[in-house]
């Protein structure tokens, strides 16, 4: 049979289903522990930055996935995220492990100004609303001398104690606890009332209304979460670049992150996963392919910020319209052809 | 006294490029139920095609114009054929996220077509004045108004008399009834999107008119859809009226705000975020728009 009976609710509520599962995170757990050791400075830091995007994805897919609320300003969050842990530590001296959650926390109340008005309605006033609000958030970090504009704000190196991390190695690691944390974190949440609360939302709002779910609430609950994921994943990449100008935080940033829910699945942990990681590796595939040819078409690599808003926008349709689950729903069916091979349902 | 006519005035024509943007946004909504996030793209595609034809090939300026029209009708018909005609049924939300990929699309193409200059369109309009007692008028900014609001009116007598039209606003209300009413419904959507976007390329030349053709004037769209959301989605009317609204506030805010300084923060282009300001805010206090009505669900 394709699906594992499971006789017992302990068996049922089980963080890892199966023993295989259990396998193969113990073989993702010891590669992530010995990559630092196998890959270059480069390679590290695209995982670095594939880390932080699944932090982003996980907190979108939260929202979107599971509660069916759009969100068009994630990237919104994440400058918040960016800037507040970069002012604290900054200008406040605030250390890194209370700077961190508070720019989450910074990140979700600011969301509810716009986010408590449309989410008491349905369907798109909520994209609208963070839309909006995405663009009013790149038009204060623009005019305010604090942010300092255009020209961008220097961060500080993170500080733990009195051990500064320097490394790319260090900071992978680091990246590496927080990817794991919050992944916890979410698929915990998803298979608790609060996740089950938001997929009734989601698949019919009225009707979950019915069986007594509180909709404002758990709406809302969403959206902060959501919000809180984008300004952990802002914060930790404010530390990582050590750099950070309010044009990295436009509307595309938003779009890569609804592409990356889309490309891995809607509603699925491991497809946020997927998404980030093939998402964010794609700029750094175009670019190595057009160093490839940049002999033969020196125009070419000119053209890479062009394409790269354009692939997310053709990926984000495609998927839609040829495999709505996702890349997380054909791996489903791989799987399921597989299993029963060479009979079929 | 005469400083404030004339900001209302050129508020005026910028609230009507918004209005006929909103109207186009309706327009579509209102037949196929679509919330179209690639409006203010499909107008900054028209408006480089009519570039393209009235400045780089010298055609005169009102043939460019009727070209541009032409392509931004098949435009939208291919849009419609290629991406929404599979899409229906489905549920709002990819139908938006379709739009948005759509929008990022356009502008990629745009993008590599024309690439990142700032453009100007020599119209027959461009630097001639019209004096009205002692105001300085633009001849652009009266020819925008005049044909925004004959544009409008057309709009209003086309669905509340024509058969055409009432078939549009049957088929959004419900495309299975109107099916078996006779009503070709996939012809009515191709017709929607062909007519929405040729309204948004008009609205894009407009624009392009009155300041510059360059890939940001996409943005336009999005206070556009504020402008739909200030009057209701459903209404033509509240579109016109949004648009007006915002044109007048975003006018008088570039006038009057713009350089204040607020403790270290200072209000530049204020002009760019005075719709989404204007969208929070009407989100907040009447999120049903001025003219839209509240529905009711059932399960």
């Amino acid at each position: 049979m394709a699906e594992k009976f499971k006789v017992s609710y302990r068996e049922d509520m089980a963080l890892f289903q199966t023993l295989w599962v259990k396998v193969w995170l113990g073989i993702l757990i010891f590669l992530v522990l010995i990559a630092p050791t196998l890959l270059s400075r480069y390679q590290l830091s695209i995982l670095i930055e594939m880390g932080i995007a699944v932090i982003g994805a996980l907190g979108l897919n939260l929202l979107t996935g599971y509660t069916g609320q759009i969100s068009l300003g994630h990237g919104a969050f994440l400058a918040i995220g960016a800037y507040t842990s970069g002012l604290l530590t900054g200008k406040l001296g605030v250390p890194f492990l209370l700077s961190l959650p508070l720019s989450g926390l910074m990140a979700a109340g600011l969301g509810l100004i716009v986010g408590v008005p449309s989410l008491r309605l349905k369907g798109l006033y909520l994209a609208l609303g963070t839309l909006a609000f995405g663009f009013i958030v790149e038009y204060i970090i623009f005019h305010w001398d604090l942010t300092q504009g255009d020209m961008g704000m220097a961060v500080k190196r993170i500080r733990l104690g009195s051990f500064v991390l320097k490394t790319e190695k260090a900071y992978f690691y680091l990246v590496m606890i927080f990817v794991a944390g919050s992944l916890l974190c979410a698929k915990n949440l998803v298979r608790t009332k609060i996740g089950r609360c938001f997929v009734a939302i989601r698949d019919r709002d009225i009707a979950a209304e019915a069986m007594g779910i509180p909709l404002a609430k758990y709406k809302i609950m969403a959206f902060a979460i959501s919000a809180f994921y984008g300004g952990i994943a802002g914060c930790l990449m404010a530390h990582y670049q050590r750099w950070i100008v309010p044009g990295s935080f436009d509307i595309s940033l938003s779009i890569a992150y609804i592409a990356m829910i889309i490309l891995g699945g809607l509603g699925s942990i491991l497809g946020s996963v997927l998404g980030a990681i093939l998402i964010t590796g794609i700029p750094h595939w175009i670019t190595y392919l057009t160093d490839v040819f940049k002999d033969t078409y020196p125009a070419l690599s000119g053209l890479i910020v062009d394409f790269k808003l354009g692939i997310f926008g053709l990926i984000i349709v495609l998927t839609l319209l040829f495999e709505p689950q996702g890349l997380f729903g054909i791996y489903r069916r791989v799987k399921l052809y597989w299993k029963t091979w060479p009979y079929r349902y | 006294m005469e400083k404030i006519i004339e900001i209302l005035i050129n508020g005026l024509s910028t609230g009507a490029i918004y209005a006929l943007l909103a109207l186009g946004f309706v327009l579509i909504f209102k037949s196929t139920g679509i919330i179209n996030f690639a409006q203010g793209e499909l107008a900054m595609v028209g408006a480089f095609v009519c570039y393209s034809f009235a400045m780089l090939l010298n055609i005169p300026y009102v043939v460019a114009v009727v070209i541009a029209l032409i392509i931004g009708a098949l435009l939208g018909s291919v849009v419609d054929l290629l991406f929404f005609r599979r899409m229906v049924g489905e549920p709002m939300f990819s139908t938006i996220m379709v739009t948005v990929g759509l929008a990022s699309i356009v502008t990629c193409t745009a993008g590599i077509i024309w690439g990142h200059d700032v453009h100007s369109i020599q119209s027959p309009f461009t630097n001639k004045t019209l004096l009205l007692g002692n105001l300085v008028v633009s001849q652009g900014t009266i020819y925008t108004i005049g044909l925004s609001v004959f544009l409008i009116a057309v709009f209003v007598l086309f669905f509340n008399r024509s058969l055409l039209g009432i078939a549009m606003k049957g088929t959004a209300e419900d495309p299975h009834t109107s099916g078996l009413m006779g009503i070709d419904v996939k012809k009515i959507y191709m017709l929607a999107w062909a007519i929405g976007t040729m309204v948004a390329v008009l609205a894009g030349i407009f624009l392009a008119e009155q300041s510059f053709v360059r890939l940001s004037m996409s943005h336009t769209g999005i206070k556009a859809m504020a402008a739909a959301i200030l009057g209701g989605m459903e209404s033509i009317g509240g579109a016109i009226l949004g648009g007006v609204v915002i044109g007048v506030v975003e006018g008088l805010a570039a006038n009057y705000l713009s350089g204040m300084e607020l403790g270290n923060f200072h209000f530049g282009d204020i002009k760019d975020v005075t719709a989404f300001a204007i969208m929070i805010i009407v989100l907040m206090i009447r999120p049903h728009g001025i003219f839209g009505k509240k529905r009711v669900e059932r399960v």
